[in-house]
């Protein structure tokens, strides 16, 4: 049983980022197949240096970062998305693989369920 | 063939949330089995026991019990996502020593959990997002 959970929203402008990840980390307890996958404004998740203690919110990627010790090892991102953007440093997760749209279209082929957020 | 229905809409706020009551009602009527469904995000505000809506206007409150009445339907409401928007039930409201509860008959709080295990189970997940 394959779960792709896809992100689409940027970190702290409403909950999706966070109530997210909760549903990452709530798959991975139960020991399922998880992979994430960050498009649109969800890739300024990824960014590095953020301050979210600023305005009283824990900081997204601080946390995305510890999730491969919850055995969360697959986690993407659209690069057409970045480049749109012009997001170049990512949080120094190294784990976070950038996707052309080709190789988008065959995970959302290969997972059992997508869950957009 | 069975489905499991994720909400992250609001009532009222969101076409969302009424759309995933009609989708929901249509596989139960047409034979579908539904095996859980599950609310998240603002969603959640589907199992509050205060909300009174209009009389001259449709209750989607009222609407998922009656649903749930009629083919013993699994609601299950995130207990985290619903504790920080403020619905909690009984048991809730004694662990966090608070004088009331709101959370309407027929509608459970559980873990993420719950959400995973329908995934595992369900030949598909539909979400009905804002």
């Amino acid at each position: 049983m394959s779960i792709l959970l896809v992100q689409q929203s940027a970190p702290y402008g409403n909950s999706s980022a966070k109530e997210a990840l909760d549903i990452a980390l709530s798959a991975a307890t139960f020991e399922q197949d998880i992979s994430i996958l960050f498009t649109g404004d969800a890739c300024y998740q990824l960014m590095a240096n953020q301050n979210s203690e600023k305005i009283d919110q824990k900081n997204i990627s601080q946390m995305l970062k510890a999730l491969p010790i919850y055995g969360i090892e697959e986690m993407y991102v659209d690069e057409d998305c970045l480049r749109k953007r012009q997001i170049t440093h990512l949080t120094d997760s190294s784990s976070i693989k950038k996707l052309s749209k080709t190789d988008i279209k065959k995970m959302y082929q290969s997972a059992d369920t997508v869950i957009r957020l | 063939m069975n489905i499991s229905i994720l909400v992250l809409s609001a009532p009222y706020s969101s076409q969302g949330a009424y759309s995933a009551y009609r989708y929901t009602q249509a596989a139960l009527k047409s034979g579908i089995k539904v095996h859980r469904v599950f609310f998240y995000q603002d969603g959640v505000h589907a199992g509050a026991n205060l909300a009174t809506p209009p009389q001259d206007e449709f209750n989607l409150y009222t609407a998922w019990q009656d649903l749930k009445l009629e083919y013993e339907l699994d609601l299950v409401v995130c207990i985290a996502a619903a504790a920080r928007r403020g619905l909690i039930n009984a048991a809730e409201a004694k662990r966090h020593n608070k004088q009331h509860s709101n959370l309407a008959n027929g509608f459970e709080l559980s873990g993420l959990g719950q959400l995973v295990e329908a995934c595992a189970l369900s030949d598909r997940l539909v979400t009905f997002g804002y």
